[in-house]
């Protein structure tokens, strides 16, 4: 579904990406872990669009979607849950949620939609008419997902979902995932939390400085004695 | 005598609030201080003069003054202001306050330096009350205002556009994530702004019956006193602003009979505020 073949990003001088190459299939949940620093925002920031790449393709669905403008990728399915969450401070939570799904044409489905979203954390609902900037960081968080939910993506990229939430909230988060990978949403997940990534993952990618330094499936990455030692806390 | 400078305060006020919505809506969403704005406020006068000249019609000339001040207003943005964003907002500043002053010279060579009429009546008449008195621009003043300031508000809380502004205007990255095409936004919002200038534009030239190349000099530094007073980049804030500067110019002036240059009301509040309340009138921190 998506392929990303050897793509190569620099802010100014500093090479953040280098050779980068993935793929990830319909339906798959796949994870990049890796240190802070190493490119993992960026590797998503490229796929959306955000960031130029210097060298290198994207493809989405076949379609080569190198040089699309990050609104066209959006329209083609792509939806991005940025680093830092990204709530619209300013705007409600029921406007937040419209913005995710800017590109729904279909006016009458947007309630149904919206009822989804509520279902899934019920306290955006008692928060609908709060601007999100007064939202707790766990409840922007859930904010930031259904938003892009609202948005029926054909594949999600989520960008360190569990960074500053209260454990509690992690356990919550990783459940919502794999409850969307079950139906059958494809994920590209990138995280720090590597022990929750690779256990929700069919397949991960390990990122060093900017390169992709090791591939495989999740759970022989989890046994991996390099990733444990680097990534798991193990010794 | 109170109530004739509350209705005089407030309808000079909704024109301030007209110039001033343009400016704080292109600094809301590219951070630019738009000086020329005030070029297209007295470009929309011009135009909607001399479509009245050709016409004679009030309402012909307001829709026409509009429409060009909106071009102008886009075209500005496309070839001036677009390609320069990615340069320090100095640089489309000086542009900015470059082209006020090319426009200010292309008034005078085309039109003549000399100060025009725009006598346009719709023959409504003045209304009077006693000694109270509206003119008939003041109620004409006051009618297109409310009627703008409606649709904007509608505009912008009612429609999937003007949702996609307001975001625009918080995080225009994030915003085009989820599919919305800022740039179009961006010339939206340019569009509209400048529509309001020109509208302005045309009710001052009727109201003072006077159009001239430098009309637009004083509304450029009296709109960015009352956009900072408003809380730069705050719509609401900006509108307070414009009557609170409309009334304090009328009653120091007209009431308390205080010898204090009208123009320097709106700075000495802009300064008062921004000692006090420097995120404006109704910003927070």
């Amino acid at each position: 579904m998506l392929k990303v073949q050897d793509i190569e990003v620099s802010y100014g001088e500093f090479l953040a990406l280098r050779g980068i190459n993935f793929t990830v299939e319909e339906g798959e949940l796949v994870t990049i872990i890796g240190a802070n620093g190493a490119g993992k925002s960026t590797i998503l920031r490229a796929v959306m669009g955000l960031v130029r790449c210097r060298k290198g393709n994207v493809f989405f669905q076949g379609g080569d979607i190198t040089f699309s403008p990050s609104y066209q990728r959006a329209r083609l399915g792509i939806s991005l849950v940025p680093e830092g969450r990204k709530i619209f401070p300013d705007l409600t939570v029921a406007e937040n949620l419209l913005m995710g799904a800017y590109t729904q044409r279909d006016k009458k489905a947007l309630p149904s939609y919206m009822e989804e979203a509520f279902t899934l954390f019920p306290v955006l609902k008692e928060r609908r008419n709060q601007v999100g900037k007064t939202l707790s960081g766990g409840e922007q968080q859930m904010l930031a997902i259904a938003r892009s939910l609202m948005s029926q993506p054909r594949m999600i990229l989520m960008d360190e979902v569990s960074l500053g939430l209260m454990p509690i909230y992690v356990e919550e988060t990783f459940k919502v995932i794999e409850n969307l990978h079950r139906r059958g949403v494809t994920i590209l997940l990138v995280e720090q939390n590597a022990r929750k990534a690779l256990g929700a993952a069919n397949r991960g990618y390990v990122l060093e400085t900017g390169e992709i330094v090791l591939s495989d499936s999740s759970q022989r990455l989890a046994l991996n004695p390099q990733v444990q030692k680097a990534y798991l806390g193990g010794t | 005598m109170l109530w004739q400078q509350l209705a005089n305060g407030i309808a000079i006020g909704s024109v301030y609030a007209l110039i001033s919505l343009g400016l704080t809506m292109v600094y809301g969403i590219l951070r630019i201080l738009h000086v020329a704005h005030a070029g297209i406020y007295a470009l929309g006068a011009y135009v909607g003069l001399f479509s009245f000249k050709l016409v004679g019609n009030f309402w012909i000339s307001l829709m026409v003054g509009m429409a060009g001040a909106a071009i102008a207003g886009y075209l500005v943005e496309r070839f001036l202001y677009t390609p320069l964003l990615h340069l320090p907002r100095i640089a489309p500043l000086i542009v900015s306050i470059g082209l006020f002053t090319a426009l200010e010279e292309a008034f005078r060579i085309v039109a003549g330096p000399h100060t025009l009429t725009y006598n346009a009546r719709i023959g409504l008449g003045d209304l009077s009350i006693g000694s109270f008195r509206l003119t008939e621009t003041q109620i004409l003043i006051l009618f297109i205002t409310i009627i703008i300031l409606i649709f904007l508000w509608a505009f912008l809380t009612k429609t999937r556009t003007g949702l996609a502004m307001r975001a625009c205007a918080q995080d225009p990255e994030t915003t085009s994530s989820f599919g919305v095409n800022v740039s179009a936004i961006i010339a939206i919002n340019f569009i509209i702004g400048s529509a309001m200038a020109g509208a302005a534009g045309v009710l001052i030239g009727v109201y003072d019956n006077q159009v001239w190349p430098t009309m637009g000099s004083i509304p450029a530094y009296k709109a960015l006193a009352i956009v900072v007073l408003g809380g730069l980049g705050n719509i609401p804030g900006t509108v307070l602003a414009s009557i609170v500067v409309g009334l304090a110019e009328t009653f120091f002036i007209g009431v308390l009979a205080i010898p204090f240059p009208r123009d320097a009301v709106a700075f000495v509040a802009m300064i008062l505020v921004l000692m006090f309340k420097p995120y404006g009138l109704l910003g927070k921190a």
